[in-house]
């Protein structure tokens, strides 16, 4: 049974994978959007290298929450074209795999999207890191994973209500508050090695941990409501 | 059927809330240092707990009601949402008057008060999804909602470790608390969680009354609910009093304070009035009066 999950989830992640390589929608428009909250932000507030240091984790999460929204939505409402969402329903593939697959497959298009623009923030803004890179590379990881688990969650909720893609912020924003505050303080930490990140560390795998498992308990019946 | 326990209980907490406000703003003795100005400890602090128990009460209706979905389940969910995030939101309004005073600025981002804001925006979002979602699966993802709000508030208390807080300490039952004072405290929790109580089994009604437009229940409920509109204008009575013998700015910030928490109750009341009258309309329109008037 578990491998069979495992297969589906892979299947899934595969075909999602394969839709974005195909169309590139999210990546384009992620990336667009997330240069634009750079310039726009660098435009804003004009900061020399050291102050950037320190503004620089509350900037990197805002452009990367606002691009992950972006695509979180999309990868949603693709499934709703056709009457696929409820070919799934019907289907007697567990639920699970397909939350996971979708999980996965933002997590790897989120991190891509990191990926790419790190070399456009130390461009921009003259950044270096005085903390060690690995504990940056944890970090991300970390808050990535607490962004997507609780926003592919609450997309597949918005999507079931009235004005879909409004509503994606307005649910995950909130609940992603404690989150988004250990991320912040983590990044600036390591920036500015002044503090070790080690308590934010912490506090993120608790978060990711509660959450995936209430996400996968609940999705099974946020999908089938009626 | 409810009707005469509700009536009495209103009677109760009408009474409460009177000896209590006057319990409050008479028999206290003022403080050393703020004065006046800290009288709104007898509303602020109670209308935090009667939240907090609200807000419980609509995490246990949630796990209810994903577990037996009963319907019962959902509207006690959504009263104990809806009359948490108005109690909630008088803490989040009383709480920086008197912080203006004690101190000098409405807000900081300390511990306690960043963990209030989060917790009034996030089941604030609850009512957002409540209010938008199409009427069948409404329910469920409301409770989907509500089990990951109250799994985010130890979360958001750890991530506020690294806080310092300026927020005096709960004080109740320990040796800072002038017992003259802890007798008025405790005199107005007494009142505002039951008025806190009374409102959520109202709303509770009116949600009812929206699952099954019942006209009969509507006009039962609809008196309770005037005679607690009634309330407010006792209030200023007692603080127009007070006014003539103490310090102004004390007493500016006391009014202040009065002043917004009661608007928040009379127009969250005015608010449950108009939506009662909707669902009259509403209930007259499928032809339900004429069905009460069979009953009658």
């Amino acid at each position: 049974m578990s491998l069979s999950i495992a297969k589906l989830t892979a299947v899934n992640v595969r075909k999602d994978l394969r839709l974005e390589w195909r169309s590139r929608d999210v990546i384009n428009s992620m990336l667009f959007f997330a240069l634009l909250v750079v310039v726009i932000f660098s435009f804003a507030f004009e900061p020399t290298a050291e102050e950037s240091r320190r503004m620089a984790g509350g900037l990197i999460w805002i452009a990367f929450l606002f691009s992950t929204t972006m695509a979180l939505n999309q990868s949603w409402a693709r499934e709703l074209r056709n009457g696929v969402l409820d070919a799934y329903r019907v289907s007697p593939a567990p639920s699970e795999a397909l939350f996971l697959g979708k999980c996965l497959a933002n997590f790897l298009l989120v991190s891509l999207l990191e990926c790419l623009m790190a070399p456009l923030f130390v461009l921009f803004y003259n950044l270096r890191s005085i903390g060690p890179y690995w504990e940056l590379a944890v970090v991300f990881l970390l808050g990535t994973w607490a962004l997507v688990v609780n926003g592919t969650f609450f997309a597949a909720m918005s999507i079931r209500t009235r004005n879909r893609e409004l509503m994606l912020p307005l649910l995950l924003l909130p609940i992603s508050i404690p989150a988004v505050n250990a991320m912040v303080t983590a990044t600036t930490n390591v920036l500015t090695g002044e503090f070790p990140p080690v308590g934010q560390i912490k506090f993120l795998a608790v978060y990711c941990v509660v959450y995936t498992t209430v996400s996968f308990l609940l999705f099974d019946t946020v999908l089938n409501a009626e | 059927m409810k009707s005469p326990i509700f009536f009495v209980l209103l009677m109760i907490t009408l009474a409460l809330l009177a000896w209590g406000t006057y319990q409050a703003l008479v028999v206290a003795p003022p403080e050393a240092t703020m004065g006046d100005a800290q009288r709104i400890f007898y509303y602020h602090v109670p209308a935090a707990t009667a939240a907090s128990i609200l807000f419980w009460t609509n995490f246990l209706a949630s796990v209810w009601y994903l577990w037996k979905r009963s319907p019962k389940a959902d509207a006690l969910a959504v009263a104990g949402a809806e009359v948490g995030v108005v109690f909630f939101g008088v803490v989040l309004i009383s709480g920086p008057i008197w912080a203006r005073y004690a101190w000098g600025t409405f807000w900081v981002w300390d511990a306690r008060l960043t963990t209030s804001l989060i917790l009034w925006l996030l089941y604030a979002s609850y009512l957002v999804l409540r209010n938008s979602s199409e009427t069948g699966s409404t329910s469920v993802l409301a409770a989907s909602l509500a089990v990951f709000a109250a799994m985010d508030m130890p979360i958001v208390y750890m991530s506020n470790r690294w806080f310092r807080t300026n927020h005096p300490q709960p004080m109740i039952g320990t040796p800072n608390l002038n017992p003259e004072m802890q007798h008025v405290l405790l005199w107005n929790m007494l009142a505002f969680c039951m008025f806190a109580l009374l409102i959520a089994w109202f709303r509770y009604e009116l949600e009812r009354t929206g699952q099954q437009i019942n006209t009969l229940h509507i006009q039962k409920a609809a008196r309770g609910n005037m005679s607690m509109a009634m309330i407010a204008p006792v209030m200023f009575l007692f603080a127009e009093d007070k006014l003539l013998h103490e310090k102004m700015v004390q007493h500016r910030y006391m009014v202040a304070g009065y002043t917004a928490v009661w608007t928040i109750y009379i127009g969250y009341l005015l608010f449950l009035f108009s939506k009662l009258q909707r669902l009259k309309r509403e209930g007259a329109a499928l032809g339900l009066g004429e069905d009460q008037h069979h009953l009658q």
